[in-house]
């Protein structure tokens, strides 16, 4: 079936469970699904744009309560939409960044963190991770101490994911800010993988800059996220325009320069919105989240030779796992190799894994019934049976 | 400008986007559970409702 052209429709959530790591946390509500009919236009949120003409002053729809609102359920002062989180690093590295400037990230860090900070010219500095894949605030201090001695500067920044793409692992946030402070050092918070699927709250993690990511843990459209800061931070991260033409003389009112003007301008940010008062509420049932991944990991783990290389017991829903002593030992006598699994799993209503992973390899069960969650599980344990492996 | 055939437009895109969801939420079997038999004959009814509306505004 195709929607337009030779654009095929997307049916992939209605077909099938999907578990696919990055996509989870990012599938509409109901309501965005109902905005995005409503506003897909291109400026279709600036119809009642009025002076100082500016995206997060607009009443109508609440642009104005929604900035607030989001800042408030970050726990910091003032925030803004970004058209993702990437966008929300790059403000915050444009800002403080320096050419030549060491700037910490961790073994662990988004790609994107380090793009950031190489368009500025700075220097890219991990702090690494221990053997269990956590970033320690020892591991911090040391590197701190290591960067300032061999560049005689203090890093400017330092990146650090509450969630890390890779394992999925939760590191001790306040811990590491607490040390980074110490040294003077701003602290962003790459929620990415945190900020609208479980509780955030900036402050109390004594950080400087929270970015989350609307369209993998938010319900919204891509591209979109959230930058937010602390009020003594505002000022600078969100300075104001004081550039003068020097033909017309023109000026631009109160645009903010990291923010090229305004951001999301249409069906991103009232996807956003509209999914808002249900990512508000959803992220109070973490714990259920949690109870169905553990499930899921559970299952995977009475297969013999299965390793969860994640933190366990789960924290979160994004786990790593390592087959290659169980499903990849099958896949070397199949007649479909490696594509075997996905192949069962696919037959089975569930997708979401890199088709032929039978090795190591993600998955999310975010945002599962526990009917799914169940059929999940059950899945895994059915598709190691048939294949001959034992299951405890 | 017949404004009761533009809300039933939506309120019928509406309807289909819950039903959407439960599709989503029913996946991969789409089994419906009593409460959810009942959700999608509520939405259904309503979603006949929208396009009579439609038929008498827009095809008098």
């Amino acid at each position: 079936m195709k929607c337009a052209g030779d654009i095929e429709v997307r049916a992939v959530e209605e077909e099938s469970i999907n578990i696919d790591p990055i996509q989870a946390g990012g599938r509409l509500t109901a309501a965005a699904m109902k905005a995005l009919i409503a506003y897909g236009d291109g400026y279709s949120v600036c119809d009642n744009c009025r002076k100082p003409n500016r995206l997060d002053y607009i009443k109508k729809p609440p642009i104005d309560r929604f900035h607030r609102e989001l800042a408030e359920f970050v726990g910091m002062d003032v925030a803004r939409v970004v058209p993702g989180a990437r966008r929300g690093f790059q403000a915050v590295a444009d800002t403080y960044v320096e050419k030549g400037d060491p700037v910490l990230v961790t073994a662990l860090s988004h790609y994107t963190e380090i793009l950031a900070i190489e368009a500025r010219g700075g220097i890219p500095m991990e702090i690494p991770a221990s053997p269990d894949n956590i970033i320690t605030p020892d591991a911090a201090a040391a590197k701190i101490e290591e960067v300032i001695a061999k560049t005689g500067r203090t890093p400017p920044l330092l990146f650090l994911d509450h969630v890390d793409y890779s394992y999925g692992n939760l590191h001790p946030v306040r811990e590491i800010a607490k040390t980074a402070h110490g040294y003077d050092i701003p602290v962003l918070l790459n929620g990415a993988y945190t900020v609208g699927i479980m509780p955030v709250d900036g402050k109390d993690l004594g950080v400087d800059f929270v970015v989350g990511s609307g369209h993998k843990s938010m319900a919204a459209p891509a591209p979109s996220g959230v930058l937010a800061v602390r009020n003594e931070r505002a000022g600078e991260v969100f300075r104001t325009t004081a550039a003068r033409t020097d033909v017309t003389s023109r000026t631009f009112g109160i645009k903010e320069v990291e923010m090229m003007g305004c951001t999301l301008m249409g069906a991103t940010l009232v996807g956003m919105m509209a999914s808002f008062p249900e990512v508000r509420e959803r992220v109070l049932r973490w714990d259920s989240e949690l109870a169905n991944t553990a499930l899921v990991v559970d299952a995977l783990k009475r297969i013999g030779g299965t390793a969860i290389l994640s933190q366990y017991p789960r924290r979160h829903t994004l786990t790593r796992v390592d087959t290659s002593q169980s499903f990849d030992r099958v896949a070397e006598k199949h007649k479909k190799k490696g594509f075997f699994f996905t192949s069962a799993l696919k037959d089975r209503g569930i997708t979401g894994i890199i088709p032929g992973a039978t090795r190591v390899w993600k998955f999310n069960c975010y945002g599962l019934s526990r009917a799914q969650a169940e059929y999940v599980a059950e899945s895994f344990i059915a598709i190691a049976r048939e294949n001959g492996l034992p299951v405890s | 400008m017949s404004k009761a055939a533009i809300v039933a437009l939506f309120e019928a895109m509406f309807i289909l986007s819950d039903i959407r969801v439960i599709l989503r939420k029913t996946a991969p079997h789409h089994r419906l559970g009593p409460g959810e038999r009942e959700e999608v004959e509520s939405l259904i009814a309503g979603l006949e409702k929208q396009v009579g509306v439609l038929k008498r505004e827009l095809l008098p």
